[in-house]
């Protein structure tokens, strides 16, 4: 897997359902391909949820899903499994952790490159993995220590020195990646090796070859995390040393022979299309039960079709939007688990500053006077929308009312005391009087509490079918609050524009909706600090400034502590408000009933049946129908 | 003729350079760039700024076209962002698809169009006419992505005869296995293109016949003793395939271009498609090329068609 730090904006914030028949009196779909009736979003529920608490509620709740199947059988021997990855975005080919750039490379690579370490349920590292990482904090020397039979798929042992190689190509000056982060330069000497003027980075020592010492600057505590700060990659030196940095994203090594040290070795690529792979006897977890693997990319337009037709065993990237067209198609099971990703609202508070008086560096800087700075206005937008039955209803139970910027996943900084913004108009109604905005003309729309017209202008994204019905239905809730929000430009807007003129900070927006994938680092500095630019709000105080300070701070390294002030954080986040945390959106595996085992928990034990690739096993020659 | 030739030739000199400044204005104006949002999450915003410093999208519009159009003098037409390639690399590797499947959709289309058209021609009025006709005005009506998902469904999926998406089977191992599963993935997309293909061909050939029948030559060479079959071989076949004749320097440009609907719909890796995803993901480098390519092979399709022309019409001259 690949290690996700900071964020990535998500093309469509309400990528969707295909058919709203869900929406309204709850009355369903009548049937889908198979001719089969559906149930109701409450039914499927009680159905597929095995860890229903029981809880009643009104209409119909979000979906539980399993994140394990086992199916019963004998193991076959060997066998070849079919993976379809559901993506119009087809791979480029490019089999290198330092060079790729996008989700699909990723995704074809998992299953060949290798990972080095292995991550519990926060994402954090563990001691099971091909390396362990330790974090020194006086010395600020971070250890990478590996195990000594883990093999290159060309024979070749793994070495400390592939882990420095690895970091020389990315400090190379020649280098033509994007991997050179903040991160990478604090170690010492990178800055001189990068600007060649040293043959080596000082600060990186291969102690023998199952150990190296990468000295940093400064070390923090969020380097504990996956993607937290330290590159735990490694690049076959022997394979690919002789090749010049600039010309390695092109060399056949990377895009047509690539090696690795994970479970399959690559055999076949037929660029942008499909990838076949074949088992590395000598894997270090040990030889994988499948000799096979090949992996096909989908389009998303057809990908129920080909689950229909069972021409594959798993489906990666299954798109929710068209859940209810496959959620009972015969032959599969479908796992789900929650994705690391959140819909959200934010209110444009202020802007960015690159220079001027006082600012020493770049930096959001709030306007005090800006539109929506009010806090009343913004919870009372917030109390004002039902995001309950948007998930359940826009969304047939795959999304939920979001309660926190801090994804549940990420459980031990979760904070699952907090309710949120449950519908409640009422409330809404009650905490824009206090603040004074009141009908004073008679227009039926509350004025500001100077009694200037108050109009907002709400910038949201088109993309699937539900992205206009959601954003209406948020606009008419307000209206019925008695707050007049205007769609920007009276339309959707495609993603790049959104885009550019959300980071621009253009006047005519006041509120947006959009959404982030977190990665798997929980810190979230980069997109809620003064000095991160991803913070798209604008927004900054000093009590937030504090509680940035203190989670990257020494404390930190004790766990309990920094725990503790990311659920304060959140609390002091959700009651400021400067974005509407809206949704937490699930992803769905389909998995054929002929795979003996499949496992997608999070940080789960790669050895356990099911999870990691080595373990996987088929029950028969023929994939199952039913 | 050949000083005419060489006129067209250099007339199209300017007429790319218009066409690149044209693109060049136009994609300034699309919103974004190639690292908005780019769905990655190890990228540091100061490494996407770093990104676009070096691939000079901070420079001024006017710099901007002179260094390409500098770069393109010399062969060098820059990389792709997207495939982190140079784009000839990328293009090429598009070509050999785009080319397979444009010559056998040719074949195909040719195949129905041709016997369909002189036979509805030669039989006017018939049931097999009216029949023909039908076919022709659905055909025409038809929008080309409605048939080809029709053709995905009930062919690839619902009735399994065909590969449904795709250019190659990754299980193919010999040389031999390649060819015979790149022929069965073209097969569908081009039988889908040959359908819709046909019209103007039916159309034009059916009424020229049917015009020629009653002309003054066929009238000589019947009442001169010459066979039927021989008339419409010899003479009719001939004079009725000049519209025909002129829309073939086309045909053979589109060979290299594709078709975006049919490639994106059976999700086939050729030029079509990769010039629709260059635009979605702002890959300004291959769209340009791109763009400028289909340009200039619209330009020597027109001219190829006025030399087929002239080659099969001995009454043509350009001068």
């Amino acid at each position: 897997m690949s290690n996700k730090k900071k964020y990535s904006m998500l093309a469509s914030t309400a990528a969707v359902a295909f058919i709203l028949a869900a929406c309204g009196n709850g009355d369903t779909a009548d049937t889908d391909d198979n001719g089969v009736d559906e149930n109701d979003a409450t039914e499927v529920d009680e159905d597929e949820d095995a860890d229903d608490n029981g809880e009643s509620a009104d209409g119909p709740q979000p979906l539980e899903f399993e994140t394990r199947v086992e199916n019963e059988g004998e193991a076959i021997d060997g066998g070849t499994m079919s993976i379809g990855y559901v993506s119009d975005s087809p791979f480029t080919g490019i089999f290198s952790w330092e060079l790729y750039t996008g989700n699909p490379d990723a995704t074809v690579m998992q299953y060949t490159m290798g990972s080095l370490v292995d991550v519990d349920e926060n994402f954090q590292y563990t001691d099971t993995g091909a390396a362990t990482i330790e974090v020194d904090r006086d010395t600020n020397i971070v250890t990478i220590t590996l195990q000594d039979d883990i093999l290159w798929h060309d024979g070749e042992q793994l070495t400390a020195g592939d882990i420095a190689f690895t970091h020389e190509i990315i400090g190379h000056p020649d280098y033509p990646g994007v991997r050179y982060s903040a991160d990478m330069q604090r170690i010492i000497g990178m800055e001189a090796y990068k600007a060649g003027e040293a043959d080596s980075i000082e600060g990186i020592t291969i102690v023998d070859d199952l150990t190296l010492e990468i000295e940093y600057e400064s070390v923090g505590v969020q380097m504990l995390q996956a993607g937290g700060g330290v590159w735990a990659y490694a690049a076959p030196r022997h394979y690919l040393e002789d090749i010049p940095v600039a010309e390695l994203e092109s060399a056949p090594e990377i895009r047509e022979n690539p090696i690795g040290f994970g479970p399959f070795k690559v055999d076949n690529i037929v660029p942008g299309e499909s990838v076949s792979y074949s088992r590395f006897e000598d894997y270090f977890r040990g030889t994988p039960n499948i000799e096979r693997l090949e992996l096909e990319t989908v389009p998303t337009s057809t990908a129920v079709a080909a689950m229909q037709n069972h021409q594959f065993d798993l489906f990666l990237s299954m798109p929710t939007d068209q859940f209810e067209n496959f959620e009972n198609i015969p032959g599969y099971s479908i796992l789900g688990r929650q994705e690391n990703a959140y819909t959200y609202i934010g209110f444009k508070l202020g802007e960015w500053v690159t220079e001027g008086d006082g600012i020493d560096q770049p930096q959001n800087v709030p306007d005090p006077d800006a539109k929506m700075a009010n806090v009343n206005l913004r919870q009372a937008m917030a109390y004002a929308i039902d995001n309950d039955a948007v998930g359940s209803r826009f969304y047939q139970g795959l999304r939920s009312r979001a309660t926190s910027p801090i994804i549940p996943n990420f459980a031990d900084f979760y904070n699952d005391e907090l309710e949120g913004y449950p519908y409640n108009p009422e409330r809404a109604q009650e905490l824009l009087d206090e603040a004074g905005y009141e009908d004073t003309n008679g227009d039926g729309f509350r004025e500001t509490p100077e009694g200037e017209e108050l109009v907002i202008n709400f910038a949201s994204m088109a993309g699937g079918d539900v992205a206009e019905p959601i954003a209406e239905y948020y606009m008419q809730s307000w209206r019925n609050i008695g707050l007049n929000v205007q769609l920007l430009d009276g339309r959707l807007h495609e993603f790049n524009s959104f885009y550019d003129r959300v980071e621009a900070d253009d006047p005519a927006i006041d509120i947006y909706q959009a959404a982030w994938r977190t990665g798997s680092d929980p810190t979230p500095d980069g997109l809620y600090s003064r000095y991160a630019p991803f913070n798209y709000t604008r927004w900054a105080t000093e009590e937030n400034d504090a509680f940035m300070d203190d989670m990257l701070s020494e404390e930190g390294f004790d766990v309990e502590w920094r725990a503790e002030v990311f659920r304060d954080w959140q609390e002091y986040f959700m009651e400021e408000l400067p974005i509407i945390p809206t949704m937490f959106r699930n992803e769905v595996f389909p998995v054929n009933n002929r795979v003996g085992a499949y496992d997608i928990t999070y940080g789960e034990n790669p050895d356990t049946d099911g999870a990691g690739a080595h373990t996987w096993y088929l029950t028969d020659d023929n994939r199952a129908t039913e | 003729m050949w000083k005419t030739i060489f006129r067209r030739l250099l007339l199209m000199i300017p007429q790319i350079i218009i066409l690149s400044i044209l693109i060049f204005i136009i994609a300034d104006f699309m919103p974004g760039d190639p690292f908005t949002g780019m769905i990655d999450p190890n990228i540091d915003p100061a490494q996407l700024e770093a990104q676009r410093e070096a691939f000079g999208l901070n420079d001024p519009l006017i710099v901007r076209y002179f260094r390409w159009a500098g770069n393109a003098l010399q062969g060098d037409f820059g990389r792709s962002f997207n495939f982190q390639q140079p784009v000839t690399a990328v293009i090429g590797g598009r070509m050999g698809n785009t080319i397979r499947l444009s010559l056998l959709s040719t074949i195909f289309t040719y195949g129905i169009g041709l016997p369909l058209g002189i036979m509805a021609g030669r039989y006017n009025e018939t049931v097999f006419d009216k029949g023909v006709l039908v076919y022709n005005f659905v055909s025409f009506a038809i929008p080309v992505f409605v048939l080809a998902l029709l053709m995905v469904w009930i062919f690839g999926y619902n009735l399994n005869w065909f590969p449904s998406r795709g250019s190659v089977s990754i299980s193919a191992n010999t040389t031999w296995e390649i060819w015979w599963s790149r022929l069965y993935h073209l097969l569908l997309p081009s039988i889908t293109t040959a359908i819709l293909g046909t019209t103007s061909i039916i159309q034009f050939l059916r009424s020229e016949i049917i015009d020629a029948k009653v002309s003054d030559y066929v009238k000589t060479a019947r009442s001169k003793g010459v066979p039927i079959q021989k008339v419409y071989t010899k003479h009719i076949f001939r004079n009725a395939s000049l519209p025909i004749a002129s829309g073939f320097g086309f045909t053979i440009v589109a060979l290299f271009t594709g078709s975006i609907f049919i490639e994106q719909i059976f999700n086939f890796r050729g030029m079509g498609f990769l010039f629709l995803q260059s635009i979605n993901t702002r890959d300004y480098s291959v769209i340009f090329v791109l763009v400028m390519f289909y340009g200039l092979m619209g330009l020597i399709g027109t001219l190829l068609s006025d030399l087929i022309l002239m080659a099969v019409d001995p009454r043509i001259r350009i001068d």
